[in-house]
């Protein structure tokens, strides 16, 4: 899943000015990833997937205007991989599951992988849609990552609580 | 139940708000797109966690089984609302041993007691705790788990098994007890041992008329009574030599089980002492309920290391009735142990010797030195030996693997040709 969304990053960059960038922040992802799957360290899972997540804006920065209509399938291939390579250290200890806990467990991967593509798929559709652009929609923009970042300090808090 | 986070939610949160930002910054919309799902699941993940509660209970079909036998636990699991993945560990002493799944995951529904059986086979003898089970319930995704300890602890006793001894040792004295000990003194018993000249007392029953025809006077016969014995089981608790699951302590408290059970069989008054470290006693008794309490006290007979001296003094007198056989169980390892035995034989005791042998659980080594020092090691227990054997007191080797009957057998053997030493 990662590899997938790691060639979709290089070859959508058509003039491959920032393919050494994206390539070296992929791979080194790659390697990470594969360093945080050895080690089943849960604290790093989320650079891997940050890397490859600059990989990719750095590439469809440089590709100037046009919307890439593959980005939604982009972000559901990172949350997915993020979510199987947690459930692939979550049973790093050999703990013998019952079907019904591997099976609850997958529908509930897929739910959330599916429901974040729609998601996305929705952003990327409304962002095609002419509802114009000025300040409503930059102050919508700026409420919505203000509030995401508070979302990231409530999450972070109460897991140290 | 204490609550652990995934370091991932707070990751995902991270990304997602770097890639909206991003995207404003940058003007592109695929960034706030690629934010998009990461942001679901963030808020998704907390909004969905609920706390569970959780409840388990801890039972085993009995309290107390042999060696090798199987024992069944059932952990039994009840939620007040359904649980996606519920991890269940029952954590086993190596001594115990199952087939079954564990750890095992399963998912619970809202109110429904989920059982699970877990078969435990008793490797070696113990007494054992068992429990709280570690049970860590996870949300569906794994972003948030509770842990907790539940179930409580259920008691557990493994009695070793119990050698077939063929024959027994005789005590060279009984007691004044009914028993079916042939005694060697003479009297009411059903054993014919003499005759002898009619005293005025005895029963018209006891006539020899063949004798007294051929003799001319009244002579009756003598028979040797049905005693009982005093048993007292001498364990040297101070050392133990241990080669894998097997070792010195192992060997002595099968011994000792052993021999209790056949000589309270016997109707015998067995009693122990446990000389070691930590100095315990059990007084002679007889019956069921003391070959229960026998074997309970070897079950907790462990090594406690200590450097203080003892000697048989410290034990209380009824603890070591007199004439009673003793019989004791040791290495020959620590001196504190030889010279309580060697004072047992000085104050009268008929004493016997089984050295449980520690040689088979040690190893020569390769060095020169370390050979020598072996051979000097094995040339020291001989001395001890020889001192015992000096004061009439029969010392027999019994090693890891050989039936205790053969040096029980030895001992009847030594006791055939030589007669203990009076002090």
């Amino acid at each position: 899943m990662y590899g997938g969304v790691f060639a979709y990053a290089l070859v959508r960059e058509h003039e491959r000015t920032a393919a050494p960038v994206t390539a070296a922040l992929g791979g080194v992802g790659a390697l990470l990833l594969l360093l945080v799957l050895r080690r089943a360290d849960a604290d790093l899972l989320v650079w891997p997937l940050g890397l490859l997540g600059v990989g990719y804006a750095v590439a469809i920065a440089v590709r100037g205007s046009g919307l890439d209509e593959g980005a939604p399938f982009v972000a559901a291939g990172l949350l997915l991989c993020g979510e199987l390579a947690a459930w692939s250290m979550d049973e790093r200890f050999g703990i013998r599951a019952d079907r019904a806990v591997v099976v609850a467990r997958a529908v509930g991967v897929g739910a959330l992988v599916f429901a974040g593509l729609a998601v996305a798929a929705l952003v990327v559709a409304l962002s095609a849609t002419s509802a114009g652009g000025g300040l409503a929609w930059t102050v919508l923009g700026s409420i919505a990552a203000v509030g995401v970042v508070a979302l990231g300090v409530a999450v972070a808090r109460r897991a140290e609580a | 139940m204490t609550q652990h986070v995934s370091p991932r939610l707070a990751g995902y949160a991270t990304i997602a708000a770097a890639a909206l930002i991003g995207g404003l910054v940058l003007g592109r919309v695929e960034l706030v797109a690629v934010a998009a799902p990461f942001a679901l699941a963030a808020v998704a993940a907390p909004a969905l966690a609920r706390r569970p509660s959780v409840e388990a209970t801890l039972e085993l079909d009995r309290e107390r089984a042999l060696e090798s036998e199987t024992v069944a636990a059932t952990l039994t699991l009840t939620a007040a609302h359904a649980a996606d993945r519920v991890d269940v560990l029952l954590p086993l002493p190596p001594q115990l041993q199952t087939d079954a799944r564990n750890p095992r995951a399963v998912a619970l529904a809202a109110g429904t007691p989920k059982a699970l059986e877990l078969p435990l086979r008793t490797e070696r003898w113990g007494a054992f705790v068992l429990g709280p089970a570690l049970v860590r319930v996870r949300d569906r995704l794994g972003f948030y788990s509770w842990e907790e300890k539940l179930g409580g602890r259920a008691a557990l006793r493994v009695y070793p098994s119990v050698e077939t001894l063929h024959a027994l040792l005789p005590p060279l004295e009984t007691q004044v007890f009914i028993g079916n000990q042939v005694s060697r003194a003479k009297g009411d018993g059903i054993e014919f041992a003499d005759i002898r000249e009619w005293e005025p007392g005895d029963r018209l029953r006891r006539v020899n008329w063949r004798a007294t025809a051929r003799r001319g006077g009244l002579w009756v016969n003598d028979q040797h009574p049905e005693r009982n014995t005093d048993v007292v089981l001498f364990l040297d608790t101070f050392t133990d030599v241990q080669a894998g699951v097997s070792g010195t302590l192992d060997m002595t408290v099968r011994a000792a089980t052993s021999l209790a059970h056949r000589y309270l069989q016997r109707k015998d008054r067995v009693g122990v002492v446990s000389f070691g470290g930590f100095l315990s006693w059990l007084l002679p008794g007889s019956g069921t309920l003391q070959l229960y309490r026998i074997v309970d006290s070897l079950l907790q007979m462990n090594i406690v290391l200590s450097f203080a001296a003892r000697g048989v003094d410290v034990l209380p007198p009824r603890s070591l009735p007199p004439k009673a056989l003793v019989i004791a169980l040791t290495p020959l390892l620590d001196p504190r142990a030889a010279a309580a035995m060697i004072d047992l034989r000085a104050r009268g005791f008929d004493l016997v010797v089984v050295e449980v042998s520690p040689v088979p659980f040690v190893t020569a080594g390769d060095d020169p030195l370390e050979k020598l020092s072996y051979r000097l090691w094995r040339l020291s227990r001989e001395a001890l030996r020889a001192r015992y054997e000096r004061a009439g007191v029969p010392v027999v080797e019994w090693r890891d693997g050989v039936p205790l009957n053969v040096p029980l057998e030895e001992v009847a053997a030594f006791r055939r040709y030589a007669r203990p030493a009076r002090a």
